[in-house]
């Protein structure tokens, strides 16, 4: 087991700079999710921590060592690629050995790592096949169990689940809390899809275009974001963004004006805004309530109502033009085509969106 | 749906018709003609007429011989030399790879009777540019047109360097097809280069390898250009005589006919059972 730290990591692709000075810590037997939009460089990030991309600039530590020009099999870790990678003209059980026996590992001890891996993922009744008589989720255990078998320090997973269907992949991320439960190592794993995020983190590590925007626990992130892309990353639907006007300050806090004339107030602690600068109020549409048991009240006109069934979604839109969404439970949905409710709790972000708080 | 496949015939008509005639019928007429005495007019039935003499008659066996043993030798090295070329192709190592894959393709667009003419001049007695080599390093030159096992070699030689390219390329594309993310798990499996090689791409090469091996059987049972115009129909003295070259000069020179067919359909036989034997060889298991 080990703790993997990146110190001001940087990539460059020729003239082109991907991750600009990456710093992550990743604590001994944590769960870490890095996250972000395509191409945000995450599989760059991972692949250099495995040693299949080098380093441009910074540092990569393993277990407290710097692995920068350690070959990627020294590093102690292992990968299970997005696309599987088995080797397909091997059996299961020789891709699960393949590793070991070309590195002339004792015959009785692959044995025993095979069979523990196969157990692991009961995939035992597969052992004879070749990848292509598998399915997507059993290709996926194999892959797994691949990396099992290597007895690695650390698991690094590149958008495992991708191409699985939806059912399937809630299945396999139950099983990949399990098996880090059981297993108990360092995992590092990288998804665009926050949902994966937000249920398989210890932490999160929030990517755009090479940048760490946020890191932090789940629950954290969501309830106490640092900018409005995390803010809007985070959470789903998303939250929703109006654009507001400062007016002043009080010493309940800053008061700003919605573009429908809406006034809210919010407590600051921060350095407040010039009165006429433009924030964005962020509000998540589990946030709004029934008009007038809110910090303030807005009304909107319902394009469309999703039912899911327990609880709603209306997608609505303000007098000012904003798109809002409004969660509700299923009893509560109106039945007039305008409403008005208030915004229970609300973000501020400044014109760059960092948060005001 | 009797109805529509008699209407599926119908367009089909003008096809099959012109494939019966251009075609099919060749391929049955020349069976047909080997069954008769072509020596003489009228042609007669004689069915033990050609096959008897061909069971018999040496120059068939020479020339069958000279055929097979160019194959055994030609076939595995040019195979060889084509992997290791569509390797070296695919390293991402390569500068300008798109030039040198016209240069690995240019042997079979050049005209046979060039490639022809520069070889003999290349492996020329006195003025050629591989007795000039030999003698600069020292070794004695070597008169490659009169004796038979450096004539065979010529042969092999300029087979190999015109159809290694062509094989190259089919087999890059072969490499091409194995994804890379296969050889990062490798990789990370610390498994060396070398063995990547061995283990994961000739393994996953090995169809398009048969495949090749099979193309290049079939070539050169049939081998024919390098013998008539290298060595000079088959020289010295039929030693390069091939059975190509026999069924021309029995055909075309002797116009016996019906021994020339029934040499044409024991190649095609040899060629179909050596690739069977071959696809049986390389099966996969189960
Ligand atoms: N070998 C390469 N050469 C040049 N640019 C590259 C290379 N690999 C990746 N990039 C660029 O680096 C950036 C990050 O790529 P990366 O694959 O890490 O994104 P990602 O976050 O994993 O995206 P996705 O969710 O689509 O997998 C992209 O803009 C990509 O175009
Ligand atoms: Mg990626």
């Amino acid at each position: 087991m080990a703790a993997v730290t990146l110190k001001n990591v940087v990539k460059r692709f020729g003239g082109f700079q991907i991750i600009h000075g990456a710093d992550i810590d990743v604590n001994d037997g944590e769960f870490v999710v890095f996250v972000g939009p395509s191409g945000c460089g995450k599989s760059t990030l991972l692949r250099m921590i495995a040693g299949l991309e080098d380093i441009s600039g910074g540092e990569i530590a393993i277990g407290g060592k710097v692995v920068n020009d350690v070959e990627p099999a020294d590093r102690g870790i292992a990968m299970v690629f997005q696309s599987y990678a088995l080797y397909p003209h091997m059996s299961v059980e020789q891709n699960l050995s393949f590793g070991l026996r070309m590195n002339g590992n004792p015959k009785a001890d692959t044995e025993r790592r095979v069979k523990r891996a196969s157990e692991i993922l009961r995939i035992a009744e597969l052992m004879k096949r070749r990848p292509r008589q598998l399915s997507g989720g059993q290709r996926q255990r194999v892959a797994i169990g691949r990396a099992i078998v290597r007895e690695p320090q650390v698991f690094l997973f590149d958008e495992p689940l991708s191409n699985l269907d939806a059912e399937l992949r809630v299945q396999m991320r139950v099983e990949i809390s399990r098996l880090h439960k059981e297993l108990g190592v360092t995992m590092i794993y990288v998804t665009h899809d926050q949902t994966e995020a937000m249920t398989l983190a210890d932490r999160i590590v929030v990517l755009r275009d090479g940048y760490v925007e946020q890191i932090g626990r789940p629950l954290d992130l969501y309830s106490d974001p640092d900018n409005q892309f995390v803010a809007g990353f985070v959470g789903s639907p998303k939250m929703n963004f109006i654009k507001a006007r400062v007016l002043g300050h009080s010493a309940s806090g800053v008061t700003v004006e919605l573009a429908g004339g809406t006034r809210l107030t919010q407590p600051l602690n921060g350095p407040v805004p010039e009165p006429g600068s433009k924030v964005v109020v962020g509000v998540r549409p589990e946030h709004f309530g029934h008009a007038g048991k809110g910090d303030a009240d807005l009304s909107v006109t319902i394009d469309v109502v999703e039912h899911l069934g327990g609880t709603s979604f209306l997608y609505t839109r303000t007098a000012a033009g904003d798109d809002i969404v409004i969660q509700r439970d299923a009893a509560e949905v109106p039945d007039a085509p305008e409403i008005t409710v208030s915004i229970r709790k609300s973000y501020l972000f400044d014109d760059n969106g960092r948060r005001l708080r | 749906m009797r109805y529509q496949n008699a209407t599926a015939y119908r367009f089909l008509a003008p096809y099959l018709l012109i494939f019966s005639i251009f075609w099919l019928w060749p391929i049955i007429g020349s069976f047909l003609i080997s069954f008769q005495a072509t020596r003489t007019v009228p042609w007669r039935f004689a069915p033990t007429f050609n096959w008897g003499r061909l069971i018999g008659d040496p120059a068939f066996f020479n020339a069958l011989k000279n055929t097979l043993l160019i194959l055994v030798i030609q076939v595995p090295v040019m195979i060889t030399l084509a992997i290791v070329m569509a390797v070296l192709l695919n390293s991402p190592l390569l500068k300008a790879r798109g030039l040198f894959r016209f240069a690995f393709f240019a042997p079979v667009v050049v005209g046979e009777v060039a490639y022809s003419a520069v070889f003999r001049l290349m492996f020329n007695l006195d003025y050629g540019i591989i007795n000039k080599l030999l003698n600069s390093v020292g070794l004695p030159r070597i008169d490659w047109f009169s004796n038979v096992t450096p004539a065979m070699a010529v042969i092999i030689i300029a087979v190999t360097w015109r159809w290694a390219g062509y094989n190259a390329i089919i087999l890059l594309a072969g490499l091409q097809s194995i994804p890379q993310d296969v050889y990062e798990a490798a990789t990370l499996d610390r498994v060396s280069k070398l063995k990547q090689f061995f283990y994961i791409t000739l393994p996953l090469l090995k169809p398009i390898i048969v495949f090749c091996a099979v193309l290049s059987i079939i070539g050169t049972m049939q081998l024919f250009t390098e013998p008539f115009l290298i060595t000079e129909r088959g020289g010295p003295g039929g030693g390069t005589e091939t059975l190509g070259l026999l069924l021309y000069r029995q055909g075309f020179r002797s116009l016996n006919f019906g021994y020339a067919s029934a040499i044409a359909y024991t190649m095609a036989g040899l060629a179909i059972a050596i690739s069977l034997v071959q696809l049986w060889l390389t099966r996969d298991p189960k």
